[in-house]
């Protein structure tokens, strides 16, 4: 599904955000991508959506070479990606509903099929009751669901969350990942960045730790030791 | 189709959302247009005037009516042979007579009083080069056939430069007015991707692809155009219909443009615009929207 090979990521000003990582990420995996803040999660993430790109190393995502893939082609890359970052990016003017709605309107689902769809995933991520309230009305977490229905919509192989329990408290960040799973156990592979241990020791899933932009730690239902302990 | 739908929706939001910054691009593509149009117009006109005056008689010889008509001949003959002469038209006393009266038909108490014997024949002469003219004069000087040579050349020639330097003229502050509209159309368009920024950042997360994320804007800036270049032509066309009125086609100049080369400019002037709103609103939108 993902595999990367030797990839290094140097910026210009010459700070290295990811050395020599080789990773297989197979069909259906849940993985949780670990590490303080400014090991590499987010570049590693961006990488798999074409946002950055590496300065060495090749990478295939979904049977497509993103190396070698075409700017045009990108989103037809991410469009069997979904996405959700840590803001959860909604747009205030229109409701939950909308919101969902445009990404799918945009992905040129018909009104029918938009109707239908937005009502099933709103169902999924558990939040029928609130289709009609604007963000500005829901709790974080809230907004949160309503991300993850949206980067849904194209049904995509694999989600790709970047912090999305970030800004939560761990209750609501509990809920999020439970979501997650559910979504995981219907098929999509999940790649997940955080660094809240209490999630990932709890939930016992693949861990990929990574320090430095080093991978320092893959191991299947791994814990996450704060203090580099495990 | 749905797709198609959303794009419309969204340029026509776009629109209603920035109302004046709309209206001003619009106008300086009104101004920029309207001064492409009337420039070419203008350009079209002088062109035709002069097309008018080259075929035209650039020297006339008034002969002395003392000297013989044989002598008059010799001298036509000898004229029709200078190289820079395409042609050499004998003019006689009556010819004079009529041309006269038509000149002054409005005035016929001057038709009255003249004597009409007194109008000497002449030499009507074309030259391939109007600028030659002077070549001709000198050579006629001290002919004892010629009473007097007069050319237009040097009138044609100072009126051609003063026209030239108007075209040049608006042609550059068209070009100004041209460049800040371009500059006016990018400015808007960054300005509406910019207030869009967070639904274009949706937009590219889940797989929309660039031309999808730009056409709303592109299509906003051909439309501003359109709108402008339509507006321009209208003004134009208006004016030259107005100038070609008989009250000012006695002047100088003949004040006509074919239908053809209106219908030309106007191709032109909409292709253009629809070039420039492409263009402007490619560079408007080029940091935000690149997937």
């Amino acid at each position: 599904m993902i595999k990367f090979k030797d990839i290094s990521l140097v910026f210009a000003g010459g700070s290295v955000a990811l050395s020599n990582i080789s990773t297989n990420i197979s069909d259906g995996e849940f993985v949780y991508l670990i590490g303080p803040s400014g090991s590499g999660k987010s570049s590693f993430l961006k990488i798999i959506y074409k946002d950055l790109i590496p300065t060495n190393g090749s990478i295939e995502v979904t049977g497509l070479d993103v190396n070698d893939l075409a700017r045009w082609r990108i989103p037809l890359l991410r469009r069997k990606l979904g996405i959700v970052l840590q803001e959860p990016k909604l747009l205030k003017d229109r409701t939950v509903s909308e919101n969902i709605g445009f990404a799918m309107e945009v992905l040129g689902f018909t009104p029918g099929e938009i109707k239908i769809q937005v009502s099933q995933l709103l169902s999924l991520v558990e939040i029928e009751h609130e289709a009609y309230k604007y963000p500005e009305q829901l709790s974080s977490g809230q907004q949160t669901r309503v991300a993850i229905a949206r980067a849904l919509a194209s049904k995509p192989l694999v989600l790709l969350c970047d912090e999305p329990t970030g800004n939560l408290d761990p209750e609501l960040s509990s809920k999020i990942v439970v979501l997650l799973e559910k979504i995981n156990r219907a098929g999509t592979t999940v790649i997940m960045a955080t660094h809240d241990s209490s999630i990932v020791n709890r939930r016992k899933k693949r861990i990929i730790e990574l320090n430095v932009g080093k991978v320092i730690r893959d191991e299947d239902r791994g814990r996450y030791n704060i203090s580099g302990n495990n | 189709m749905q797709k198609f739908s959303y794009v419309a929706r969204d340029t026509l939001l776009n629109i209603r959302r920035n109302p004046l910054l709309s209206i001003a691009t619009i106008l300086s593509v009104v101004v920029s247009c309207f001064l492409a149009f009337v420039t070419l117009s203008g350009k079209a006109i002088v062109e035709e005037n002069t097309s008018r005056w080259q075929n035209g008689i650039h020297v006339v010889v008034f002969l002395d009516d003392r000297v013989t008509t044989t002598a008059h001949k010799q001298l036509q003959e000898s004229i029709q042979s200078y190289s820079e002469v395409r042609d050499v038209q004998y003019f006689s006393k009556e010819q004079a007579e009529e041309e006269f009266r038509f000149l002054f038909q409005d005035q016929q108490e001057l038709i009255k009083e003249v004597d009409f014997l007194i109008l000497p024949t002449s030499l009507r002469v074309n030259l391939y080069d109007p600028s030659n003219y002077q070549l001709i004069i000198d050579r006629l000087q001290g002919n004892p056939a010629v009473r007097e040579v007069r050319a237009s050349g040097e009138a044609i020639q100072r009126l051609l430069d003063m026209t030239s330097t108007l075209i040049l003229a608006a042609t550059s502050f068209a070009s100004i007015i041209a460049f800040a509209a371009f500059i006016l159309i990018g400015n808007t368009i960054r300005l509406t991707s910019f207030a869009k920024r967070e639904e274009i950042e949706i937009m590219k997360i889940i797989g929309a692809s660039s031309l999808y994320i730009r056409l709303p804007f592109i299509l906003e800036a051909i439309l501003e155009s359109l709108i402008g270049s339509v507006v321009a032509v209208g003004l134009g066309v208006g004016l030259i219909n107005y100038i070609s009125n008989p009250e000012f086609s006695e002047s100088i100049f003949a004040i006509q443009i074919s239908d053809g080369y209106l219908l030309e400019l106007t191709l032109m002037i909409f292709l253009a615009s629809l070039l420039f709103g492409l263009v402007a609103s490619y560079f408007g939108t080029r940091k935000l929207v690149n997937v």
